[in-house]
């Protein structure tokens, strides 16, 4: 069976408009929040330029991606909605992959397409529109380097979720470049994701 | 007067919109690692941070919402709304019952920021909901038609710090 992106999307956006009495919106796992975009690139981009060490807090927002995406696609895996709508779609191991990226599209981190897999050894993601890249873009102009963190360490994380060692040994046992970025005009933002050097 | 928040939420392709802005769906994973990466990292200039985006996010957000719906007139329908609008987009419940232009007491009875800290790290010693006091700070700047920075709110109780509540006092800056 094909992943059915749309029908993955649909889930979410009909999951997404349960509230519990206390306002909290649980589904696939997770407690999630509608916050707006802005608020999470002033944060990346504020921290990034307010850090002294610039290097070091980009590679601290591309780790709190990582682990969080590797936490987060958990909690979604062990699902009852996973069990539900998505796992009966999954024939093969990298199909996982796909799911997890319809996952992410519906949560509207970007236009997301799996461009390669290479079981074990390498995932590479392309994306439009990634709201970091084009809130980069808007906020402050061109970026003369890539600024897609959070989905640099989430496309890692998705092959720590699917090749890397059981839950919750595996995480960071991958790890991401991103290669272009729409936010200093490439054409795309292309992240991949190989074992990490140790 | 009643809001239809879901026909206020759609997709347009691969974007989400919340009355016509940009919003992401995150888990309380991200948000509350990206808070413990910043207060880590930058100490109280990491908290500040954090309250100053969500007040800035919040301000343009509520700011954008009232303009869409010239109805909503009187202060009190402005506050519900921002107290339905928080619940809705699953931030919690909050309640500004003691309010008014020259501050005052907002509550919280419940929020995924303590929820999700609480899930994830446990038990704080000192307040943590730094979301939430930039949010009520730029939705009153919004609904007194002050500017922003005009409203400063702390929190004297946190849930984090296992309270029965979360109490927010709102002076003016």
């Amino acid at each position: 069976m094909a992943i059915d992106t749309d029908k993955i999307i649909h889930a979410v956006m009909q999951g997404s408009r349960i509230r519990e009495e206390k306002g909290i919106i649980p589904l696939f796992g997770v407690y999630l929040s509608m916050i707006s975009v802005q608020y999470y690139n002033r944060i990346s981009f504020g921290f990034e330029k307010r850090a002294e060490n610039r290097k070091y807090a980009q590679k601290l927002l591309v780790e709190a991606g990582q682990e969080c995406g590797y936490t987060t696609f958990q909690g979604i895996r062990n699902s009852w909605e996973w069990d539900e709508v998505v796992k009966p779609m999954i024939e093969t191991v990298e199909d996982q992959i796909h799911c997890f990226v319809s996952i992410a599209i519906a949560f509207g981190w970007g236009d997301l397409v799996v461009q390669e897999v290479v079981p074990e050894k390498k995932l590479v993601i392309h994306a439009n529109d990634s709201y970091e890249a084009k809130g980069y873009l808007d906020a402050y102009g061109k970026a003369d380097a890539c600024k897609c963190y959070m989905l640099r360490g989430v496309t890692a994380a998705l092959m720590d979720l699917v090749y890397g060692d059981g839950y919750p040994d595996g995480c960071f046992q991958y790890a991401a470049v991103e290669r272009q970025c729409q936010a200093k005009g490439d054409p795309c933002c292309e992240f991949i994701a190989r074992k990490a050097v140790r | 007067m009643n809001i239809n928040w879901h026909e206020k939420f759609a997709r347009k392709g691969h974007e989400l919109f919340l009355s016509e802005l940009p919003i992401a769906l995150h888990c309380h994973h991200y948000n509350l690692n990206l808070q413990k990466t910043l207060e880590t990292s930058l100490g109280s200039d990491g908290a500040l941070l954090l309250y100053q985006a969500s007040e800035e996010s919040s301000y343009v957000s509520f700011t954008s919402f009232i303009m869409q719906h010239p109805k909503i007139t009187t202060i009190k329908s402005k506050l519900e709304i921002a107290s339905t609008s928080y619940q809705y987009c699953g931030l919690g419940i909050i309640n500004f019952k003691e309010i008014g232009p020259n501050g005052g007491r907002v509550v919280s009875p419940h929020s995924h920021h303590v929820t999700g800290w609480l899930a994830k790290f446990g038990r704080r010693d000192t307040p943590g909901c730094f979301f939430s006091r930039g949010w009520i700070a730029g939705v009153l700047a919004v609904i007194y038609n002050k500017h922003i920075g005009y409203y400063v709110v702390d929190e004297l109780e946190c849930k984090m710090t296992v309270a029965r509540e979360c109490v927010f006092e709102v002076t003016i800056a």
